[in-house]
């Protein structure tokens, strides 16, 4: 286990629910606990699943554990599985030195008002987000997963992108290993999802 | 959910607080867990059915929280520590057994009820303090500062709890039982439950021999003396520490969440050294000496908890009573308004209460970030709604209901309930919901709607249940109507599982908790028993759902029943392929044009369905739609088409 | 202008609401908004549009007579006793069989058969009665299926429901029976075309009704259920004045009503309403006062004079003169109508210039009220 350069390290994953939110915060933090870090996750669950705005907040410490919540403006990762999600993140806790990874699939909201007011444009809300950012890397997920066979890779693909990118203290081999204890069935397909995220990252580097 | 049952003692692992409160159970030899699913509560005896064959205890969903905690405290006369838990709901459905069980006694074996709250309502119908039932029914009552004390307190509660011959209460809040931490696991005893009712009372009880609340008084007293036992134990508990300088400028005092936030916010600020916590783990009875001797390190004092002021309260009450000299503390709080009295407590809230108190100025960004952050439109980031999945049997459920209620045309409404359907408040349900309480509470207005005919009451009333909710509070409701003739048409979901909490099987279902086989319990019956009219459909049958709905309220008067069986898609989709492939015809779709005017994405509102104002046409979103083929059904221009698809 | 165009917001505020709805039927079948049910127009949901072919095609929301009589006929609005008249006479069906089944004289049977027979038709959308006796929109493919729907029961119902679900890509030429007011919203919608409704060019012959009034689908259903073992029902008749009588025929026997019983279960709309003779179609029929059995028949435009040709070469039609007295006493009946409705309107509206839904000539206007 290494010193960390910032203790606690916040990290935020955000989206939809039912895009697989806590599945990553799970991966991701069983790799550190098992690396010797404390790790706390906060989550909103249960009436969240259909079709809410989702967040997981994670704290990697060193030295101790910390509380479920990141403050406010106190981020230093955001993991966006969705654009609009990403950017509703940067707002509440985003900060010149926040790195950003966005999936840009769009989830559409149901209709409330019945106006039909649609999806903001997507160009405009990636640069937005790149705005708001120290630095972005757009790594088309949902895209390379359904090109895989299957959209839900696209949560691997972007853990592979968290530990490309190396702001987490998380080694591949330990993703690794994570993968053969919660998915027993599926080792193939997850390393290679997580490869591949990897690499979309590796595109995006400097 | 991981499972708690890891045998790797001194390891570290993620969990859950309510794992870690499972894990805490084992730990501590229980052989006996009962429940009712409920936010943020489930995950204990889910987590615990999962091995409770292998590790040779009971684990059991029961009907409703009151049975729940009857049995387990019927373990603990047999002598098995026995474990019963639930949401804040879920305990005042079980308060009267509670209130007597307290005088009552339990047996030789520890007994401990877990009860989550859930600050700010994210999963539930109102906000509730369980804290208050602790000094409203004298029981000792603990909270987990994190995740680690969440699975050591166990054991120690039920140490307690024998010791003192008393049940027990560990509660927990949302931010802690379902956040995850580190927990360092211990060793799970091997326990030959041996069960036995001892036919003459504990003699520690020293009271006649039978289990029983009377005579009251003197044994309320006795329970008096009970907490006067654990207050002393409470003085030298390792659950309550002081951290901080001798001398602080401010004094925290905090609990359950509080902990950690008060130490983030106390690190944010970077006042370590001016600022001392002390955290309580035995809340009630109060540890009063340890209080006392924290509170006279200095003037001011800052209370952090939630929801209600109950630490606040206590020690303020208990303050009264110290002499003039000790009396010298200013205590901001949720009385001062530094805090909220309502919602969820936050490391901002915190930051905010102390640098108002001590004069500190704290930003939570940089000035120009924030000034960037202005610039973007509101319109960016739009709420998100909650509703039905996609393939979801209640949107077409309440389709059904919707317009079977406005051709019949006398103004009728539906009085809603507890469970995913909750969300018919809202436009995933097309604003049928129009009354929402707590479990059973839709039919039980029903009952009185239904007898408000005799004073020009002419509305059509319909309630709805979920299969869970049926057997949990509905039986005794739908007696009445059927006994005294209230007129209502009773509206079942069956969708074969307790899914708004996590698909836990019920009375209805053919599994128990640990996995056995059950016969389902067909409510046809017991409604057909009860005397009431029952139809049976399935709701993505629109027509004839639409037609049956019709029928009954046709009928005007007396009890039906309408039973709306489909599994839940989220069930269906595990087991099952989808059964249609599904498309749009672009040059069907009229878009916003007379005689359409986006009836799938404007009122139906399938997540999957999705608008696409550049080309004035809705189109699906495969990666969300299930396939389940109601919206074709819906479409007027047939533009939607689902193939069947060969299995 | 033609129509106003509003929203079903109007439509619910200055009819539904307002007790004017004829139930014709043009806001429903293609609007998933808007069903018939249980003898009303329910709306199921709100459609926020500010213009919809609903009110647009209302026989009851503003309507230009004028513009509309040009656009039909090619002549102007002159409040006429009983329209526009190619020719007027009486006829029956030649088949006795068809006559047993009729009304009156059986034309409308016979005249839409042959139209099946020689493919001047393919589909007739006709009037159909349950074993309750509800009267609900049917599509008749042959000319079977179009002697079952023969007869009158009298309670207004959406004819034009079943016009408005057949789809645009349908090649079927269709033939329409209609009484006064669904035919007024037929006009509306073939002058001002629909372009994504059923294609109005499809439509070759429009046999309207003569109608004095129809009876609420609801509360006379109601009334009747009280009263009769509905399925044994075979026919009902209003025999002309001064019977006063309301027949119903159950098997073999006959029972009535006093005629002022069953008024009070008229559709309030019906005393806003200035046609009794259909004026707004090819062919009109109705029945010949004092002669049992036979029909009177308007006959309009040329389509309407080819059909009777066709109906008569083929045997399937025999015409005679109309007694003059007959005629008479027919465009008196109409003209009072025509009175008696615009003194209605103006007596609810309180304003001599302000018709309700009509909109017409001031010279117009006087002559009728004269």
């Amino acid at each position: 286990m290494k010193q960390l350069s910032k203790d606690p390290i916040n990290l935020i994953v955000s989206g939809v629910g039912g895009q697989g939110n806590v599945m990553v915060s799970l991966v991701v933090g069983n790799a550190l606990v098992s690396e010797g870090y404390f790790i706390t996750v906060g989550e909103t669950y249960g009436a969240s699943q259909r079709g809410g705005s989702v967040m997981s907040h994670v704290k990697i410490s060193a030295r101790k554990q910390y509380s479920p919540l990141i403050p406010e403006g106190q981020a230093d990762i955001i993991l966006g599985m969705e654009p609009v999600e990403t950017l509703r993140m940067l707002k509440q806790f985003g900060n010149s030195r926040v790195i950003t990874i966005v999936n840009p699939r769009p989830i559409h909201a149901i209709d409330i008002t019945g106006g039909g007011g649609g999806y903001p444009d997507m160009e405009q809300l990636l640069s937005w987000i790149k705005d708001l950012s120290a630095k972005t890397y757009v790594v088309a997920a949902t895209e390379e997963a359904q090109n895989m066979g299957n959209p839900i890779l696209a949560n691997m693909i972007l853990i592979g992108a968290l530990v490309q990118s190396a702001l987490l203290p998380i080694e591949e081999s330990s993703i690794e290993k994570v993968i053969k204890q919660m998915f027993p069935k599926d080792v193939v397909v997850n390393t290679k999802a997580l490869k591949k995220g990897m690499e979309l990252a590796g595109h995006q580097a400097g | 959910m991981a499972t708690i049952d890891i045998d790797a003692p001194g390891t570290s692992q993620l969990f859950i607080g309510n794992e870690a409160i499972a894990r805490g159970a084992l730990e501590a030899g229980v052989g006996f867990a009962s429940a009712y699913p409920g936010t943020p509560s489930s995950e204990i005896i889910g987590s615990l059915a999962e091995i409770a064959k292998q590790k040779n205890i009971y684990v059991e969903w029961s009907v409703n929280e009151k049975v729940a905690l009857e049995a387990a405290t019927a373990a603990s006369y047999a002598g098995i520590r026995a474990l019963a838990a639930m949401k804040m709901n879920g305990l005042n459905v079980a308060s009267d057994f509670l209130a007597t069980v307290i005088l009552s006694g339990i047996g030789k074996k520890g007994l401990v009820l877990m009860v989550g709250d859930d600050p700010a309502a994210h999963s539930s119908s109102n906000e509730e303090d369980s804290r208050a039932i602790a000094k409203w029914f004298d029981i000792p009552l603990l909270e987990p500062g994190d995740f680690q004390e969440a699975k050591d307190m166990m054991k120690w509660l039920y140490d307690l709890s024998e010791e003192i011959g008393s049940i027990c209460i560990l509660r927990s809040v949302t931010r802690v039982a379902h956040a995850r931490g580190n927990v360092k696991l211990g060793e799970i005893p091997k326990v030959d439950h041996k069960a036995r009712f001892e036919n003459i009372l504990d003699p520690k009880n020293t009271l006649p021999t039978s289990i029983m609340t009377i005579p009251s008084s003197l044994r309320h007293a006795f329970q008096h003396m009970k907490l006067d036992k654990a207050r002393e134990k409470f003085e030298s508990s390792s659950f309550n520490k002081y951290v901080g300088p001798e001398r602080p400028d401010l004094l925290i005092v905090t609990c359950g969440s509080g902990w950690l936030y008060s130490q983030d916010a106390v690190n944010a600020l970077k006042i370590e050294n001016g600022v001392g916590i002390l955290k309580l783990g035995t809340l009630w009875p109060l540890p009063e000496k340890l209080v006392k001797s924290c509170l006279s390190r200095t003037d001011k004092v800052l209370f952090i908890e939630e929801t209600d002021p109950f630490l606040e309260g206590a020690i303020m009450e208990y303050s009264a009573s110290m002499s003039p000299e000790s009396r010298r503390n200013i205590y901001y709080g949720k009385h001062t308004r530094h805090l909220n009295a309502f919602g969820e407590l936050t490391p901002d809230a915190v930051i905010k209460a102390i640098t108002t108190i001590l004069n500190i100025k704290y930003e939570t960004r940089e000035a120009d970030y924030a000034k960037k952050l202005e610039a973007v439109p509101q319109g960016y980031t739009m709420e998100r709604m909650l509703t039905f999945c996609a393939g979801c049997p209640h949107r077409a459920s309440y389709w059904a209901i919707k317009n079977a209620l406005r051709m019949d045309g006398r103004d009728g409404f539906v009085t809603g309930d507890i469970g995913c359907y909750s969300m018919a408040l809202g436009p995933a349900g097309f604003f049928q919901n129009r009354t929402h309480q707590c479990m059973g509470a839709g039919t039980g207005l029903a009952n009185g709607f239904g007898q408000l005919w005799r004073f020009g009451f002419d509305q059509p009333v319909i309630a709805v249940a979920g299969d869970s909710t049926f057997y949990h509070s509905i039986v005794p409701a739908l007696i009445n109507g059927v006994h005294n003739k209230a007129n209502f048409v009773l509206v079942i979901f069956d969708n074969s599982a307790t899914a708004m909490t996590g698909f836990q099987p019920h009375p209805g279902t053919e599994l128990t908790a640990m996995g056995e086989p059950a016969a389902p319990i067909s409510m046809e019956n017991i409604c057909k028993a009860i005397g009431a009219r029952v139809e049976v459909c399935d709701p993505f049958d629109l027509k004839k759902t639409t037609d049956t709905l019709l029928d009954l309220l046709e009928q005007k008067s007396g009890t039906r029943v309408a039973i709306m069986r489909r599994p839940c898609e989220l069930v269906r989709g595990k087991k099952e392929k989808h059964p249609y492939k599904m498309k749009i015809l672009q040059d069907k779709c009229l878009g916003e044009d007379c005689g359409c005017n986006r009836l799938c994405t404007r009122i139906f509102r399938c997540p999957a369905l999705v608008w696409d104002p550049g080309i004035g046409k809705t189109r699906i979103d495969e990666v969300i739609c299930n396939e389940c083929g109601v919206c074709a059904d819906i479409c007027p221009e047939e533009a939607i088409i689902k193939e069947a698809v060969l299995v | 202008m033609l129509t106003k165009t509003r929203g079903v917001k109007e439509l619910l505020e200055e009819v539904i609401d307002a007790g004017l709805c004829a139930v014709c039927g043009a806001c429903v079948g293609d609007c998933p908004y808007l069903v018939f049910y249980k003898g009303k127009i329910r709306m199921l949901d709100f459609c926020t549009r500010s213009e919809g072919h609903c009110y647009e095609y209302c026989p009851r929301t503003f309507t230009d007579m004028g513009m509309l009589s040009n656009k039909i006929y090619g002549v102007p609005y002159t409040g006429s006793e009983i329209g526009t008249v190619k020719d007027i006479f009486m006829a029956r069906a030649k088949d006795a069989r068809v006559r047993s089944k009729a009304q009156y004289g059986g034309s409308v049977s016979a005249l839409l058969s042959l139209a099946l027979d020689e493919g001047i038709i393919s589909k007739a959308i006709l009037a159909k009665t349950t074993r309750d006796k509800l009267p609900a929109g049917y599509v008749a493919t042959s000319p079977k299926e179009v002697l079952e729907c023969a007869g009158s029961n009298y309670m207004a119902y959406p004819a034009l429901e079943a016009l408005n679900r057949i789809p645009r890509e349908s090649k079927d030429k269709l033939g329409i029976v209609l009484t006064p007011c669904q035919s007024l919203s037929l006009a509306k919608m073939r002058s001002l075309p629909p372009t994504q409704r059923v294609n109005m060019a499809n439509i070759q012959v429009v046999v309207g009704l003569f109608c004095t009034w129809a009876l609420a689908y609801d509360s006379f259903y109601e009334f009747l259920k009280d009263n009769l073992d509905l399925p044994r029902v075979k026919k009902f008749d209003i025999p002309p004045p001064p019977a006063n009588r309301f027949d119903v025929f159950i098997g073999k026997e006959k029972k009535s009503y006093s005629l002022d019983e069953v008024r009070q279960y008229r559709m309030p709309t019906c005393a806003y309403c200035l046609d009794m003779t259909a004026e707004f179609s090819d062919i009109s029929v109705g029945s010949v006062e004092g002669v049992e059995g036979w029909n009177t028949v308007i006959v309009r435009t040329q389509r309407g004079a080819d059909i009777i040709d066709a109906a008569k070469k083929k045997g399937r039609l025999e015409v005679d003169a109309l007694p003059a007295q007959n005629l008479t006493h027919l465009k008196e009946a109409s003209m009072l109508k025509k009175t008696r409705a615009l003194k209605e309107i103006i007596k609810r509206t309180g304003d001599k210039n302000n018709l309700l839904y009509l909109g017409m000539a001031q010279d117009v206007r006087d002559k009728l009220l004269a």
